[in-house]
């Protein structure tokens, strides 16, 4: 086997490909997986590596900082080999993303909410953004097989949503999670257990969850369901060919109109050409863009596929705000994943809040000693000298709240561009982000702030920690190549072709049309089921 | 006290010396806790070679508490307000807090989370009863 190529034998095979898919996160494994039925040769191309879970930073004991180095969710500050830089100056919501097999899934907190029906008709409903061309009644089924191949904890019956099963039941409330539950109870408020890509069983090969935390430097235990131990595995074994450290340069076209192939560096930095029948952009929000865009021909002078001059625009981000107290008693601290709880009390419209759409609160648990040191001295509330340890005392394992993930709404002055400077490891021009928050995702961070603050308050929390926007959460990476029906207002239609190259699909964050109020991956996975469903069912005539 | 200074490191021994003194300024040791300073030798050390992959910022912030006028503790005010000196600060915090001393003085294991895991309490599910009361509030399409 050549150190690179997992599923094949032989030494690099560069004949063409049937489908060729760039990138091996959360929407391409799971495409990759779903197509095995056809037989076809598949091949995908990951500028990261494999990661041994067991050399995750919670199987040492410096695991907090480690999740400030080498698993840093910002790629700026971790500079992996598989890593390429982002600008992100003129963004207030700093990147985060992991490249390597998984993606982002390695890193991912696992809040697996699905989007609700009105998410889909944010048009129709509310007057604002685009309809989707699909609704949720159509991606149910999809929704359904992603979560029995995912592994989904949570508990049935949540009056927030249509009725779902879980496959598990649902992670452990602890302290933290029932003292804020007692809040919301309070005020009368929504709560129910998160929806969660987290294993609470043992579970087609995966271990149990066993609270070790930090699930956002990687789960050792494999219990978190990143799709480098899900959907990986299977689409290898059904005969998926998996490139790693080969990252794709651009996707070159034919005279025919039709991507031929793509450029990548193989792990050697050589520059190959791997020539392909169809071609499947997974890259994310960022990523896909860049490469669209770095595609330049005659025929696609500002990047492929970008006849609408839509391509990196309406970058959307989910805008989050943290809202954290101060508690007398002690809670979980580091023990349990983050994910436990969740509130839709304030996600549908109600217009006399003063903005249009809403918001999830994610319930966290609290942090470990380092982080509450940090907390504590950054914040004032621990002092240098004699005063430290009685300050940190009042700080330690006392600390827990919320998250709100605010719908962000499309806007075209949002994007990403090639920035004219800074390159990567291989000479490819790095993205830039370029994003202002809306006035109405301001209103509603606000809002959430208001309203957490009386929540947990009512907890019985004595003092609060805000940040709002939390500036290290630019991990949504959505709408940047969004779907739609009509070629002149969307990049890809309703069953992920480009509407300008159609043997060109792309199936990640990037096609979302809007945001949501929830964590997007498990409906990532869901639409990549859904279009490689699609794929199978017009093969016949797949490029009509 | 023993010393730490180490000859092959990428900070001088000066500025190995200031290191040692801001982090007994921002951790000291406590009878009343029980518990070393964060210049404890062994504590010190692994700041010091923890240091190392950080070395930039940490010569940045040394530098700049170098040029204050005198010893450092007459400028604990400022230098705990500076950002510069931000990175010296989490570097002191990442190594006190994983030393064994100090973790077993807070009651806790010292031990990396993974493989043995921790119990957390499944809590009170009855408590649901009042969200369900209340009924559906997804909005229809
Ligand atoms: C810290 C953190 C916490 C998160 N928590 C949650 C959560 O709780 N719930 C949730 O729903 N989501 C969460 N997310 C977001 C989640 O990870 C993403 O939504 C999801 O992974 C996106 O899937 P994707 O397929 O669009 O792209 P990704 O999973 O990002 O995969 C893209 C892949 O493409 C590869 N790639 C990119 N460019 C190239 C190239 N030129 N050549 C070859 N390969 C390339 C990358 O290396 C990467 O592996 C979190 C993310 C982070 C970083």
């Amino acid at each position: 086997m050549s150190n690179t190529t997992q599923g094949r034998d032989d030494a690099v095979d560069f004949s063409p490909a049937d489908v060729l898919i760039i990138g091996a996160g959360a929407s391409g494994a799971t495409a990759a997986w779903s197509l095995t039925d056809t037989r076809m040769r598949i091949v995908c191309l990951e500028q990261g590596g494999w990661n041994n879970p067991q050399a995750y930073p919670t199987a040492g004991r410096d695991w907090e900082a480690r999740g400030q180095a080498d698993f840093s969710i910002n790629p700026n500050r971790r500079q992996l080999r598989g890593d390429y830089p982002v600008n992100d100056d003129d963004c207030p919501i700093k990147i985060a993303n992991y490249n390597g097999v998984g993606g982002g899934t390695v890193l991912y907190a696992g809040h697996y909410p699905r989007f609700h029906p009105s998410d889909f008709r944010v048009k129709s409903l509310d007057g604002v953004a685009d309809d989707w061309p699909i609704d949720y009644e159509m991606l149910e089924p999809y929704y359904a097989e992603n979560d029995r191949q995912t592994g989904v904890s949570g508990l049935a019956g949540d009056p927030a949503y249509p009725a779902k099963q879980s496959v598990m039941p649902p992670l452990p409330m602890g302290k933290s999670g029932q003292t804020l539950a007692a809040g919301f109870n309070q005020m009368g408020w929504h709560w129910w257990p998160s929806d969660s890509a987290i294993a609470t069983q043992p579970y087609n090969g995966r271990d149990k969850c066993i609270n070790l935390g930090n699930c956002i430097h990687g789960c050792a235990q494999g219990a978190k369901a990143s799709t480098d131990i899900t959907y990986w595995p299977e689409a290898i074994r059904a005969g998926v060919e998996l490139r790693t450290w080969c990252r794709v340069k651009e996707i070159t076209l034919g005279e025919d109109g039709l991507a031929n192939g793509v450029v990548y560096f193989d792990e050697n930095s050589e520059e190959q050409f791997q020539p392909a029948h169809i071609v499947i952009m997974a890259c994310n929000g960022v990523g896909t863009p860049r490469i669209l865009l770095n595609s330049v021909s005659d025929r696609f002078p500002n990047g492929l596929a970008n006849g609408s001059g839509l391509v990196g625009k309406n970058l959307m981000l989910h805008p989050y705000a943290s809202i954290q107290g101060l508690f007398e008693e002690a809670l979980d601290g580091h023990h349990g994943p983050h994910d436990s709880l969740w509130s839709q009390e304030f996600y549908e419209t109600d217009e006399r809040r003063g903005f249009v759409r809403g918001f999830t609160y994610e319930f966290n648990r609290g942090r470990g000693p380092v982080a509450t040191a940090l907390t504590g001295a950054f914040s004032g509330r621990i002092p240098w000298g004699d005063g430290h340890h009685a300050a940190f005392r009042k700080l330690h394992n006392r600390l827990t709240g919320v998250v709100a993930i605010c719908e962000d709404l499309p806007e075209e002055h949002n994007t990403v561009t090639l920035d004219p400077h800074l390159k990567d490891a291989h000479g490819i021009p790095a993205p830039k982000m370029t994003y202002t928050i809306s006035d109405n995702s301001q209103r509603m961070l606000d809002f959430s702030v208001a309203r957490a603050s009386e929540a947990i308050r009512a907890a019985g929390a004595y003092d609060l920690l805000i940040e709002s926007p939390l500036s290290v959460g630019g991990w949504h990476l959505m709408g940047t190549a969004r779907m739609g029906a009509d070629p002149e207002r969307s990049v890809v239609n309703e069953w992920g072709r480009s509407h300008d190259v159609k043997n060109l699909f792309i199936i990640d964050g990037s096609i979302f049309v809007t945001s949501a109020g929830v964590n997007p991956t498990r409906t990532i996975q869901t639409l990549a089921l859904y279009i490689a469903d699609q794929m199978k069912k017009r093969l016949a005539n797949l490029f009509d | 006290m023993q010393n730490t200074i180490a000859s092959d490191h990428p900070l001088t021994p000066e500025e190995q010396a200031l290191l040692r003194t801001l982090a007994g300024l921002i951790v000291p040791a406590s009878e009343e806790f029980d518990v070393p300073g964060a210049d404890d030798p062994t504590i010190f050390a692994d700041i010091l070679q923890s240091a190392v992959a950080q070395q930039a910022e940490v010569k940045a912030a040394l530098e700049y508490a170098a040029g204050l006028d005198g010893h450092p503790a007459a400028h604990v005010e400022t230098l705990q307000m500076s950002e510069v000196v931000a990175p010296v600060v989490a570097l002191v915090m990442q190594c006190y807090y994983r030393a064994d001393a100090v973790l077993v003085s807070l009651g806790m294991e010292p031990r990396p989370p993974y493989p043995e895991g921790y119990e957390v309490e499944q809590g009170d599910w009855s408590m649901l009863e009042a969200v369900q009361q209340r009924g559906k509030i997804w909005r229809d399409v």
